[in-house]
């Protein structure tokens, strides 16, 4: 069947893309999976990857073009029905065994790799909260400058007292925006403000719509150290596993077991996904974070999942990712220990429902069998949304990821 | 290998772990992690290549040494030296 190929939201706060390179021609075959277009975004270039297996038929929007989320980029001819979003929601996870100590899952009987878009059908996203409560809409009243022609300057980064200046007295139209901006060169500091305002909204929208509960739990990481100073002794650098792992591995273990924490709140209710597509922050340079996710996390090895890591902070940095990263998180870890603070409190990313901070492993006294011994201690955060659970299964999704972690051998 | 060569190496290596970096800019007395936002990937990614590239071992423990450009090039002139 012919299908068209559209932009999809990348994020819960984006609007829009500039398309920047086409990666497949006319005439091509293309597979599921496989980047077909380069768009760039406020999170940095990002690959979008074909829904399908088929063949490019035509291009609808050429390089240079700024194009919304949901617009047509292409034709295509498609193997079978589309599962390009709009799609249903992933079917519900069967009920996680409730006894955390139960041995690790047989994998899911969906052993190929989730459809980038499968569980992210937020199409558009819902209007951001940009305007609502930044400086240029405080300066309304008083600037002769159209919504739209606001909006736009917001999303170029052009200052209300140029436009107003560059105005003369008329309205200042969003045509006038783009001049203006067109003459100012893009400096970096612009991109920061744009991934700023945009962390700025999703934060906004998750701080307005979700009422976050917080619990906090220490973890003995000494088993985990133990084993990990072990495994890595022998191996070459790059094959050595990092902290960071270990915990994402036994966070993303733990919410695919419970119900509650990994899936999105949408339209009113909770959908539990069945993979657990764990999105890890990763700090852009200069300020801003960006959180990819690391695709089906309970399912991987470690090994895996480092070399996947790994591959993400690489592409981070080169400032290029791909489009199922974005869209596919299910839940959030995110990571501060390299900063040395003990207690990260994070905020959801919605429409997730739950993120874990992780702060530094740091030795303390710790009591064990009625004596101080000295242990390296980690202090896990949960921050998850009241409108699907309570600090009590929260508090048993902590003392399940403690438990995996006490028990890294078999994760 | 002379401390300018292991100097320019380094950097390539720097530049590799983090393309958004001026390599003119890199103070080598401060530690990567203030200087860049490194985190613990970049650091082990900076560790493994400085291992490959100049062929030698670096064990966890040794980590904290490749704090800094100029830590990071004396500890590879004591590991290159002769008779190690």
């Amino acid at each position: 069947m012919k299908i068209e190929f559209r932009l999809p939201s990348l994020g819960a706060d984006m609007e829009s893309a500039v398309l920047t390179e086409w990666l497949k021609k006319p005439g091509d075959r293309v597979r599921q999976g496989e980047p077909l277009v380069t768009v760039e975004t406020t999170k940095g270039l990002i690959d979008v990857e074909s829904y399908d297996d088929g063949q490019l038929l035509e291009h609808l929007a050429q390089p240079g073009a700024k194009v919304p989320v949901g617009a047509v980029l292409a034709r295509l001819e498609v193997e079978g029905t589309s599962r390009s979003p709009p799609a249903p929601p992933a079917p519900h996870a069967t009920p996680a065994p409730p006894v955390p100590h139960a041995p690790p899952a047989p994998p899911a009987p969906h052993a190929t790799p989730a459809p980038p878009a499968a569980l992210t059908a937020e199409l558009p996203a819902p209007a951001p909260a940009l305007a609502a409560g930044s400086p240029e809409e405080a300066a309304a009243p008083h600037a002769r400058i159209s919504p739209a022609a606001r909006r736009r300057a917001h999303e170029l980064g052009v200052s209300l007292e140029d436009l107003e200046r560059s105005g003369g007295g008329d309205i200042v139209h969003i045509e006038d925006v783009e001049k203006l901006a067109a003459r100012k060169p893009a400096a970096p500091t612009d991109e920061r403000a744009l991934m700023r305002a945009t962390i700025g909204a999703a934060m906004a929208r998750a701080k307005r719509e979700i009422p976050h509960y917080y619990l906090g739990h220490c973890v003995d990481f000494g088993p985990a150290r133990d084993w990990l100073t072990r495994h890595n002794a022998p191996l070459p650098v790059k094959e050595r596993l990092l902290d960071a792992v270990l915990i994402t591995k036994a966070v993303a273990l733990a919410a695919f077991r419970l119900e509650g924490f990994n899936g999105y709140f949408r339209s009113g209710r909770f959908e539990q996904s069945t993979a657990v597509n764990a999105g890890v922050a990763i700090a852009v340079r200069g300020g801003g974070l960006v959180a990819p996710a690391l695709l089906d996390a309970h399912r991987k090895d470690l090994a895996t999942l480092m070399q996947e890591l790994s591959a993400l902070v690489v592409r981070v940095r080169a400032g290029h990712l791909r489009s199922g990263e974005f869209t596919a998180a299910t839940l959030t870890i995110t990571n501060l220990g390299a900063e040395g603070v003990d207690v990260l409190y994070p905020v959801i990313n919605p429409p997730q429902v739950a993120i874990i901070g992780a702060g530094a492993i740091r030795d303390r006294p710790w009591v064990e069998d009625g004596r101080v011994v000295v242990r390296p201690v980690l202090t896990l955060a949960l921050a998850a949304d009241h409108r699907v659970t309570d600090g009590r299964a929260g508090a048993r999704f902590l003392r399940a990821t403690a438990d995996l972690l006490a028990q890294p051998q078999a994760l | 290998m002379e401390p300018n060569d292991i100097r320019a190496k380094l950097l390539c290596l720097l530049a590799a772990v983090a393309p958004d970096i001026d390599p003119e800019s890199v103070d080598p007395e401060r530690d990567l992690r203030d200087q860049f936002d490194f985190d613990s990937m970049d650091a082990l990614h900076f560790a493994s290549g400085v291992s490959a590239a100049f062929g030698i071992e670096i064990p966890e423990t040794d980590y904290p040494k490749l704090a800094s450009l100029r830590a990071a090039g004396e500890l590879i002139e004591e590991r290159m030296a002769p008779g190690r």
